[in-house]
């Protein structure tokens, strides 16, 4: 079988595990960053299928004790992992949901300082809040501006009302300009709106409309996702009873020709399938990391977390983890198992040489920018000649990269590389 | 403790119940078992004769059962009698066993539904039992439903068979009413087997089983002389010898006995290692000098196959397993045969022929059910015959070749004459569905033969129709154009010749050889049509534009284009979850491993099942 060898590294004698072991940009060389999650929204979205919970029915004593709870786990719970770093930095913190600005301005501020307290922090560290636009207020943007938030990323979706309405979000589109202003105003510097494409009824006009409120806010970074449809949600079972139509894979890309076309446009860079920058600087670190097969903690429910091919997650449900973060034992700390983890809520899995390949591929050519040839894994070279005469991937400029045509037809591209 | 009591020849019956499809044979069997006491009655269940799983799950009979009965009818005090009666399956695939059956009986009740009269096999098994000269008993049954129309119905069987309409015994085989009466008809008119107590030993092999620890069983019945336990005996045609070690009746469980004598039924096992040599028809006798003057009975005609189909694992992996699946299969059912096949597309396999659709309905059912192999099955296609332009062959006669598979006909240029087989049909409906069903058999190019009024409200058609046409939807519309009450038989006719061509279906140029088919060239386009429509759904996209064509021949007669895919990426991997998104790629790198490859297409072998089913459907 041949290997994919990158000119500089055939004859420097480098261990064949190179890649995983003295990687250039990816892995451990990519920095160190920590999850918070957060799962309450008011309401659950219908496409929704993350680790979420709605307690918009809950009376207002209720919810706040949970929401207080639920705080005070997520603190344990990042405590007995630090515990298990040693001397790290955490260059990238992204506190993300559920709707982390559900929480009242006391308890976001405990979550955001949270890092602060447990972790050494590197100076330039970029810390992310993920807010909805109806929850984020002028009060809420204070604190996390006072915590040292320097981006947030807002859940947009769309501009148009009627799509709006079809996701199930409770904002009207002017609300989200006023929410960007008012994080302005309050002197957090980086803000990114996230947005949902090829939802049915939007057609492209709808589309590019949004697009076009996007530029008119002058926002410094957007999320542009294909709406993705999950079999266990309000929206998967409507699209298997055929009362709404399957989004179709062919708008979708009009959608995404159409996102990249416009952005790019208007001066932005395209740095990955699904996120765009006004500059490389403005770039979101922490999902650079994710892309660049990086370390991260995850803390609170659901959450994941990777070090070096070892990967766990948590409990997607709030009753568990509180039960299991609540439990003393008798140092005063929670139950741990082997690797350190909070027992009993979390699972992990340690990654083969070949599945670790498998994810470094299907992670790095998310990235415009690729591989470093020195971070390739090995790929057989009937593979790569196939993947590269089928116009899916390039190594023209010495990385390994993902076409324009083949970003789109990334899986494809993956399954080639590694058959 | 084997049972010594054989009983003499003037008190033996041997019978058979007949009907259509589900017109209650089994459960009366099961009322003749409680009736004569035969049977333990905590081990009484529901049409127990029906013994495969197969059999109970779909509630129909496949394989005729005998069983022994002792009857004393009431105040015929002292006098027992023996009765023999076999169980016959009522489906057409099956009728061969009918044919066995009454071969084996003196008498046949002949059962009708009260409520649903006559039907195709009533008439079929009526004759079959008439042209055996059996006496005829015939039996009204389910006189229990609110829907019979008893004295309807005996009219109709009355003017058919010449008989006075009330002496049509009536009689429910599920609450057992009158069923008293039918045994009593059967020891007073179902005369006693005929055979010499004293001549050579001659008995005709009617079933042959196999079982893996005892060999081949064999069921017979004595028409001439005794068997013992440790006879040594010779069969006729086979020529195999060997020693009986188990000799039994069915009682209905199996009862081992040391002698059976002349007119009764029975089992035996002599460590006959294959069914081959225990065919069914050939005739027992006791080997030694004698046995070479000892003349053969009739015996029976073979079950052809007439319908064909090539059967591929799902995954190339498995083809051993289906060899041997096959092979098993084969020992206990010899009216199926198979042969290795190989296509471009679906790798090795093989080409099998079965009765009819039932028929392999079933045998694909037990191998997924007995040997769970996932199966690729192409659609059943009958044997034509081909006349060649190329030279005469040595006997001077323009060259012939039988084409069982659509992808061994020659090519177009080498083509004399094509001829179809044909089946004549005998349809029984009522007379409002008349119209819509001659026309679906014009529509299926039948040929009108004959056309009778059996009763002013019943009519019986008699069609010439291509047997091809039976393998598609046609018994399904038939049954849904008469709202269910219309019926059909038939039995095998000539080969007729026909314009008749051989659509390929070619992706991205390639022909997929699985999906050939001959077809009137009347038909072709539709079919064409309708199969490049179906592919063009159900073969994802992939990463260039796939033409998809129907072709005769290099002439195309249908095309649909499967657009090259455009998406093919999670949007989205979110928190951090690699480990969702990786193990999906990991699946869809095992479901890649197992895609069929036509040229440079990937077909997933579900679509391969899926197209291949629709394309049944006519
Ligand atoms: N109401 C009623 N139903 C009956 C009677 N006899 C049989 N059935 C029902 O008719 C159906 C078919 O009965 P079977 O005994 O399996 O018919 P069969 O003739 O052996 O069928 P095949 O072997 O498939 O040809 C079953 O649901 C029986 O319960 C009867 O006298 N009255
Ligand atoms: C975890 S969600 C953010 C939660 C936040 N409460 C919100 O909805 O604004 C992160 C982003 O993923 C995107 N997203 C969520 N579900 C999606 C789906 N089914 N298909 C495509 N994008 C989705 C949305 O753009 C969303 O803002
Ligand atoms: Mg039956």
């Amino acid at each position: 079988m041949g290997r994919l060898t990158a000119p500089d590294t055939a004859d420097a004698g480098t261990p064949a595990r190179g890649w995983l072991d003295a990687p250039l940009e990816s892995g451990s060389a990519a920095g160190f960053g920590v999850y918070l999650h957060v799962p309450f929204c008011h309401h659950r979205c219908g496409y929704c299928d993350f680790a979420t919970e709605a307690v918009g029915g809950l009376a207002d004593d209720d919810r706040d004790a949970l929401l207080r709870r639920y705080v005070a786990a997520l603190e344990r719970d990042l405590a007995t992992q630090a515990a298990t770093v040693g001397e790290r930095a955490v260059t990238s913190v992204f506190v993300g949901g559920g709707t982390p600005t559900l929480l009242p301005p006391d308890l976001l501020a405990r979550v955001v300082g949270l890092v602060g307290r447990e972790l050494d922090v590197a100076a330039d560290v970029e810390l992310t809040v993920e807010c909805n636009p109806e929850t984020a207020d002028v009060d809420r943007f204070a604190v996390l501006a006072d915590a040292g938030v320097d981006r947030v990323s807002m859940g947009a979706q769309s501009f148009d009302a009627g799509v709006l309405a079809v996701l199930e979000r409770r904002h009207r589109p002017r609300r989200t300009a006023e929410a960007v202003a008012l994080a302005r105003a309050a002197g957090i510097p980086r803000v990114s709106l996230d947005l949902i494409y090829g939802t049915p009824g939007e057609d492209a006009a709808a589309w590019r409309d949004s697009l076009a409120a996007v530029l008119a806010l002058g926002v410094d970074h957007v999320s542009a996702y294909a709406l993705g449809v999950h079999a266990n949600t309000p929206l998967g079972r409507a699209v298997a009873a055929g009362t709404v139509p399957a989004p179709d894979d062919d708008v979708q890309r009009e959608r995404f020709d159409d996102l990249r076309q416009l952005l790019r446009g208007a001066g932005f860079v395209h740095y990955e399938l699904a996120n765009l920058a006004r500059t490389d600087a403005l770039r979101s670190r922490h999902n650079v990391l994710y892309w660049r097969h990086g370390d991260y903690l995850g803390v609170g429910v659901g959450a994941h977390g990777h070090h070096d091919g070892r990967r766990w997650w948590t409990t997607r449900s709030t009753a568990r983890y509180l039960a299991a973060l609540e439990q003393d034992v008798a140092d005063g700390g929670v139950a741990r198992d082997a690797s350190g983890r909070v027992r009993d809520v979390t699972e992990e899995e340690r990654l083969d040489d070949e599945a670790r390949a498998l994810e470094r591929l299907l992670l790095g050519l998310r990235l415009a920018e690729g591989l470093h040839p020195r971070d390739v894994p090995p790929i057989a070279r009937e593979a790569l000649e196939s993947a590269v005469a089928d116009g899916l991937v390039t190594t023209a400029c010495g990385r390994l990269q993902a076409t324009a045509d083949g970003w789109f037809l990334l899986d494809e591209a993956v399954r080639r590389l590694t058959a | 403790m084997p049972t010594t009591v054989t009983y003499p020849q003037a008190r033996i019956r041997n019978f058979c119940i007949v009907a259509h499809v589900d017109h209650g044979k089994s459960t009366l069997a099961d009322r003749m078992l409680q009736v004569t006491g035969s049977i333990d009655p905590r081990k009484m269940r529901d049409q127990y004769l029906d013994r495969m799983d197969i059999e109970r799950e779909r509630g129909i009979t496949i394989k005729a059962q005998t069983v022994r009965m002792p009857y004393r009818p009431l105040g015929d005090v002292g006098d027992e009698y023996l009765l023999n009666l076999i169980d016959t399956p009522g489906h057409v695939d099956f009728s061969y066993e009918v044919s066995r059956a009454i071969a084996a009986c003196e008498g046949a009740v002949l059962l009708i539904d009260a409520a649903q009269g006559l039907e195709a096999q009533t008439l079929a098994n009526l004759y079959l039992a008439l042209e055996a000269d059996l006496e005829i008993i015939p039996v009204l049954n389910k006189i229990d439903l609110p829907a019979a129309r008893p004295d309807e119905i005996a009219e109709e069987i009355g003017s058919i068979l010449g008989v006075e309409p009330a002496s049509i015994i009536r009689i429910s085989a599920k609450d057992g009413t009158n069923v008293d009466a039918v045994l009593d008809a059967v020891v007073d008119r179902v005369p006693p087997p005929a055979g010499d107590a004293d001549g050579p030993t001659r008995a005709l092999v009617f079933d042959s089983v196999y079982d893996p620890y005892r060999g081949a069983l064999v069921y017979f019945r004595i028409v001439d002389g005794r068997l013992r336990r440790g006879d040594r005996i010779r069969m006729l045609a086979t020529g195999f010898e060997g020693e009986v070690d188990t000799l039994a009746v069915q009682s209905p469980d199996e009862a081992a006995v040391d002698e059976l004598g002349v007119g009764e039924v029975g089992v035996l096992a002599a460590a006959i290692k294959s069914v081959e040599s225990a065919k069914v028809g050939d005739t027992i006798t006791r080997a030694g000098r004698d046995a070479a003057h000892v003349p053969p009975l009739p015996g029976y005609q073979e079950p052809l196959p007439m319908v064909f189909s090539g059967l591929f694992p799902l995954d190339s992996d498995d083809f051993p397993l289906l060899r041997d699946a096959l092979e098993k299969l084969r020992l206990n059912d010899a009216s199926f045969t198979f042969e290795p096949e190989t296509s471009v597309a679906l790798g090795f396999g093989f080409r099998c022929g079965f009765l009819g659709l039932l028929h392999l309905e079933i045998v694909m059912e037990r191998i997924d059910r007995e040997f769970r192999i996932p199966l690729v099955t192409t659609a059943p296609s009958v044997r034509y015959r081909v006349t060649l332009t190329d030279a005469p062959g040595e006997d001077g006669l323009p060259r012939t070749v039988e084409v069982p598979n659509p992808q061994d006909m020659p090519e177009a240029g080498r083509i004399a004459t094509v001829a179809e087989p044909t089946v004549t049909a005998r349809i029984l409906t009522p007379k409002d569905a008349l119209g819509p069903i001659m026309q679906l058999c014009e529509q299926r190019r039948g040929e009108m033969l004959a056309m009778d009024y059996l009763t002013p409200e019943r009519v019986e058609l008699r069609y010439r129709l291509p047997l091809a046409a039976t393998v598609t939807d046609f018994f399904d519309q038939l049954k849904s154009l008469s709202r269910g009450y219309a019926s059909m038989d038939y039995e095998l006719s000539d080969y007729v010749e026909a314009p008749l061509v051989r659509v390929d279906l070619l992706l991205n140029g390639d022909p997929v050889d699985a999906f050939s088919a001959i077809v009137h060239r009347d038909d072709a386009y539709h079919f064409g049509r309708t199969m490049t429509e179906r592919l063009k759904e159900l073969i994802p996209r992939q990463m260039f534009d796939i033409p998809v064509q129907a072709a005769i021949g290099a002439k195309v007669i249908a095309r649909e284009t499967i657009k090259a895919r455009r998406k093919d990426v999670l949007a989205k991997c979110y928190g951090g979850d690699v480990s969702r998104k990786r193990k999906l790629l990991e699946k869809q790198k095992e479901g890649k491993k197992r895609m069929k490859s036509v040229g440079s297409v990937e077909i997933p072998p579900e679509a391969f099942v899926s197209a291949l089913r629709v394309s049944r459907d006519g």
